[in-house]
């Protein structure tokens, strides 16, 4: 492995692509649906090739994102998944977001938030798989059951869409220095330090022993 | 352009279905091959060839056999689930006469219509992978002609004309023989209406939505969660904007560097 100098490696190039084959495909998905559901946006299909192909792509893009869902939930299910002591007083001082906290909770690395948002994803990710299977199938399906799978999966849109706004902007310009993480792997140790200290001290500890 | 009204004065009805064969002769729809099931219900359901037929219901009047005969179709609603639901623009369309047409040229085989109907009118086909329905003959009550089903019915059951004229004929009608008009929900009209006979329950109409309404669900997906899908993404980024103006970014703080990483050392 490549190294850098005064730079840590936060993510591997597996935990990178799943991401963004899940980013990607529930983007696509989300404005191929923001595409049918509203009228006026008939831009979207017109580019795609109409609002048949679009269907299809629609289909074939959640089927893509169902795959990545279960990849990330098994790939960063210890890392994101499981909350620890710490993680609650985070989320009581919102993460230092809103005011100025002096004691945050070292984070290891995935902070409280973020497995907030790994959780929203995952609920909601798995509702809208399902929603969208029965949806693919509907006759198959008393109506009732239909016609609750159309308003969840538009809910479950709702809620991750707007997740999704601020998942971007706190890895984006919300927190300098963090989007590289997921692009190519490399932060520096002072974010580390800042961030996910747990994680470093793990880190350090794991990079030492292989050296002894 | 004047809005019109189907009414189906079931009282008057025979059972004859010549509705249901002018109905395909004018849309030119193929018969089905059917099987004698044990009741004169034949085709046994709407489908994608067969837009309108009669429902036969036998119920039990002091110990005798009483036939419910009701000519079913498309109700044409003033409010309807079905152009609610769909998401390909001009698939399904509710005209200014009160009729709502499907369009195979723009629909999408996505069934959302199906699933949103009141009166579970329209019909998939896998091979076509479209739906289809009766459309209140559009192209010939748009050239001053009747539906084709209301012209060929023998008895007087089937009516078409301006609306005001048909809601007064059912009013009349159903207190002459003692019956009531269906639907009858002022929150959700139709510009198709029965008149029943009074005496029967309504539960013994097979396929007969005693309290036809736009589903709540519909409703929730289309008015609420649509909407609010981005209103909560604009909302969400306008915050984050917000927080970025006034709290500014989630700087690292400066401590002194520990050099690079530990296996480059």
């Amino acid at each position: 492995m490549a190294n850098r100098e005064g730079m840590v490696r936060k993510t591997d190039a597996t935990e990178r692509m799943t991401h963004w084959i899940l980013a990607g495909s529930f983007l696509f998905a989300l404005f191929t649906g923001l595409g049918m559901m509203f009228h006026h946006w008939s831009i979207i299909p017109t580019i795609l090739g109409g609002y048949y192909a679009v269907k299809w792509m629609h289909i074939f893009s959640g089927v893509v994102f169902s795959i990545s869902l279960i990849a990330v939930i098994i790939m960063w299910w210890v890392d994101a998944g499981k909350f620890v002591e710490g993680d609650g007083k985070w989320i009581l001082q919102a993460g230092g977001y809103l005011w100025d906290v002096k004691d945050m909770p070292p984070s290891g690395k995935f902070n409280a938030g973020q497995k907030i948002f790994f959780w929203f994803v995952v609920v909601f990710g798995i509702l809208l798989v399902i929603t969208g299977l029965i949806m693919i199938s509907v006759l198959s399906f008393p109506v009732v059951v239909a016609r609750w799978a159309y308003m969840l999966h538009a809910m479950s849109v709702f809620v991750l869409a707007s997740f999704l706004m601020l998942h971007i902007y706190l890895g984006t310009i919300g927190n300098p220095g963090t989007l590289q993480a997921m692009l190519y792997g490399w932060v520096t140790r002072e974010w580390a330090q800042f961030h996910c200290p747990r994680w470093l001290e793990e880190h350090d500890k794991k990079i030492n022993a292989e050296q002894e | 352009m004047a809005e019109y009204i189907k009414l189906i004065d079931t009282t008057k009805c025979t059972g004859c279905r010549a509705c249901q064969v002018a109905c395909k002769q004018w849309n030119g729809l193929p018969a089905e091959t059917t099987h004698f099931t044990g009741s004169y219900q034949n085709p046994l359901d709407l489908s994608y060839n067969t837009w309108t037929l009669i429902r036969f219901d036998e119920i039990d009047v002091d110990g005798n056999i009483k036939w419910l005969m009701r000519h079913d179709a498309c109700m044409h609603c003033e409010w309807p689930a079905c152009v609610k639901a769909c998401p390909s623009p001009g698939a399904l369309v509710k005209t200014p006469e009160g009729a709502v047409v499907h369009n195979p040229k723009y629909c999408i085989g996505c069934k959302a219509c199906m699933i949103a109907c009141p009166f579970d009118v329209p019909r998939y086909s896998p091979e076509k992978d479209e739906i289809a329905k009766c459309t209140l003959c559009y192209d010939r009550i748009t050239n001053g002609e009747k539906p084709a089903c209301v012209t060929v019915c023998p008895t007087g059951c089937l009516d078409f004309g301006p609306k005001d004229e048909m809601t007064e004929k059912a009013r009349a009608r159903a207190e002459e023989v003692g019956g009531y008009i269906y639907p009858n929900n002022p929150k959700y009209e139709t510009h198709v209406l029965y008149v029943l006979p009074g005496g029967v329950d309504m539960k013994a109409y097979s396929h007969l939505n005693p309290d036809p309404k736009m589903p709540a669900t519909v409703l929730w997906w289309k008015n609420l969660f649509k909407p609010f899908t981005l209103l909560g993404m604009g909302g969400v980024a306008g915050l984050a904007a917000l927080h970025y103006l006034i709290k500014g970014p989630h700087e690292v703080e400066e401590k002194p560097s520990k050099g690079g990483d530990a296996d480059g050392e």
